[in-house]
């Protein structure tokens, strides 16, 4: 139990210092990056992308939070540059060298935004520090929730079960933590606070199978039953990790999918940061609720012999 | 070895069809369940003004209907074995476990089958009137009604098999069916929307849509078969 308590202690307090680098670091040492989230030519016409990488957008709606960028716009066949005056569902305006120019929603077919050589800072950018960091470890989680559940399976031990439901509980706050800063990333770069597109809408299927393994669990009377359907099903939900990771890379999504390395300098040492202080903190949880987990564990199984 | 599995297998399958060609209670059930989500969905759509394209939604309608559908009949064929004790009584039978699972599965399939069968005419007759049908497209609802119905039959016959067990039942089928349910969804609604619509195009996203269904199909199908012994056994 000691032993415990202290690597979770450490845990803790070397996670929040690092966490606490990442934030530091993203938002006062690490610029606005230069590199793409860019794919091929041909998966870059058929991909919906927003953001300040150079990326094509091609719904007029998406530009609605760049107004004052340049953008190039592809429309009726004709490429036009100019900074962006405002742009929504039916039309976009923008400011030319040569005046004002309105182009029809209809008649939009594709859009470049330009935004590190505008010099802004993209203060949307920086959630990725974080919302990368935390959705990786749902995922590493959930696959140790399943890891779990097979195990009991196979020995039917209790501990197995314990073991595998603090490690949805863990699943359950940092895929609750993806949730919130996706929600306030996919406000700040498409202007919506929810799409429906792919990777969203199979990570909300997975939040929904994390919250549907802890109503199974509580509407389950008997303990060994309660910890076998728990486990099956827990089994059956991690079939939606891998499908919720690679759909971004199947199906045309508007999702930043991360090809190839391309961080340097203040940018990779706060992500850096960010990863292993989060690994820190999801170590930390676990570790402290299960410590909490065998403590009660242990009071009933005093009371049980007190009883007696 | 085979050949006992295999007749086992006949006789719990057609205890549940005689069962249900005795009393025809799910069939019915599910049928007029079927019936009223039309009517929902006339009322719903009675505000979409006149200028709308019903086949451009028609699949996702038709789905809608079959998922609600499939999780009353598959509510309805696990209570009967609970409160009768059938599946005790087949527990303490010298039958392997996967055997129950695809009689179970095979006798659900069934019923959702007929019950798809007999909507989709009707739904055709409400709502598609008037519209241009492709016939030789049309002609491939079949499959993705099959495909998809497996799916369901399925991954719902070992999670109904948890939820009557449970004490939120037709809920905690609901919670656990919808979610996992996605991927087959979107493949079925996809595809059924490719054959309505009709046209090479269509064809071509009917395809698509089948291979993601039948994909799904294979991988649940697998991890519903090799986990059920573990939950029929608790």
């Amino acid at each position: 139990m000691r032993s415990l308590t202290t690597r979770a202690s450490v845990a803790l307090v070397l996670g929040g210092i690092l966490t606490l680098g990442a934030f530091l670091g993203a938002f006062f040492w690490a610029g606005v990056p230069d590199f793409g989230f860019v794919r091929t030519a041909e998966q870059a016409d058929s991909v919906r992308y927003t953001g300040p990488f150079e990326q094509p957008i091609d719904e007029a709606r998406y530009l609605a939070n760049y107004a004052g960028y340049t953008i190039e716009i592809e429309a009726g066949g004709e490429t036009v540059r100019g900074e962006l005056v405002s742009a929504d569902k039916d039309a976009v305006e923008l400011t030319t060298d040569t005046g004002s120019v309105t182009i029809d929603a209809a008649d939009f077919e594709a859009a470049r935004v330009f935004g590190s050589e505008y010099g802004r800072p993209d203060w949307g950018q920086k959630i990725f520090y974080f919302h990368v960091p935390v959705a990786e470890i749902s995922f590493i989680v959930f696959a140790f929730a399943a890891f779990y559940a097979v195990r009991f399976l196979m020995t039917r031990d209790r501990e197995n079960d314990t073991k595998a439901r603090v490690s949805m509980e863990v699943t359950l706050v940092f895929v609750v933590l993806t949730m919130l800063t996706g929600i306030l990333w996919t406000k700040a770069a498409w202007g919506v606070w929810w799409d429906w597109e792919p990777r969203l809408t199979t990570y909300f299927i997975l939040t929904l199978l994390v919250v549907a393994y802890f109503v199974l669990r509580n509407s389950v009377e008997d303990e060994e039953r309660r910890a076998v359907y728990a486990a099956v099903f827990s089994i059956l939900a991690f079939i939606d990790v891998p499908i919720s990771f690679f759909i971004t890379r199947l199906i045309p999504s508007n999702h930043p999918v991360i090809e190839s390395g391309g961080l340097e300098g203040p940018m990779l040492v706060s992500f850096i940061l960010g990863q292993v202080g989060m690994i820190a903190l999801g170590y930390a949880i676990y570790q402290l609720r299960m410590g909490e987990v065998q403590l009660y564990d242990r009071i009933e199984q005093a009371k049980a012999l007190l009883e007696r | 070895m085979a050949s006992t599995s295999g007749r086992q297998l006949k006789a719990m399958l057609r205890k549940d069809i005689v069962m249900e060609l005795r009393t025809k209670e799910m069939i019915m059930s599910m049928g007029l369940y079927s019936l009223l989500t039309m009517v929902v969905y006339f009322v719903a759509l009675s505000q979409a003004g006149s200028t709308f394209d019903p086949r451009d939604i028609a699949a996702g309608l038709l789905w809608l209907a079959f998922i609600f559908t499939s999780m009353l009949g598959l509510n309805r064929s696990l209570v009967h074995e609970k409160d009768q004790g059938c599946l005790e009584a087949l527990l303490l039978s010298p039958v392997d476990r996967p055997v129950i699972f695809f009689a179970k599965a095979g006798g659900n399939l069934i019923f959702l089958l007929a019950v798809e069968a007999l909507t989709l005419p009707v739904f055709g007759f409400l709502f598609l009137q008037g519209t241009q049908l492709d016939w030789s497209s049309i002609a491939l609802l079949p499959l993705i009604l099959i495909a998809g119905s497996t799916g369901m039959a399925g991954v719902g016959t070992l999670l109904a098999t948890m939820s009557v067990n449970t004490s939120g039942k037709d809920f905690v089928l609901a919670m656990l069916f919808i979610p996992l349910m996605y991927p087959l969804l979107l493949g079925a609604v996809t595809a059924t929307g490719g054959a309505i619509v009709g046209g090479v195009q269509g064809v071509e996203v009917f395809w698509t849509g089948m291979a993601w269904v039948l994909g799904y199909d294979v991988i649940m199908l697998l991890a519903s078969y090799g986990l059920y012994e573990f939950i029929v056994g608790a």
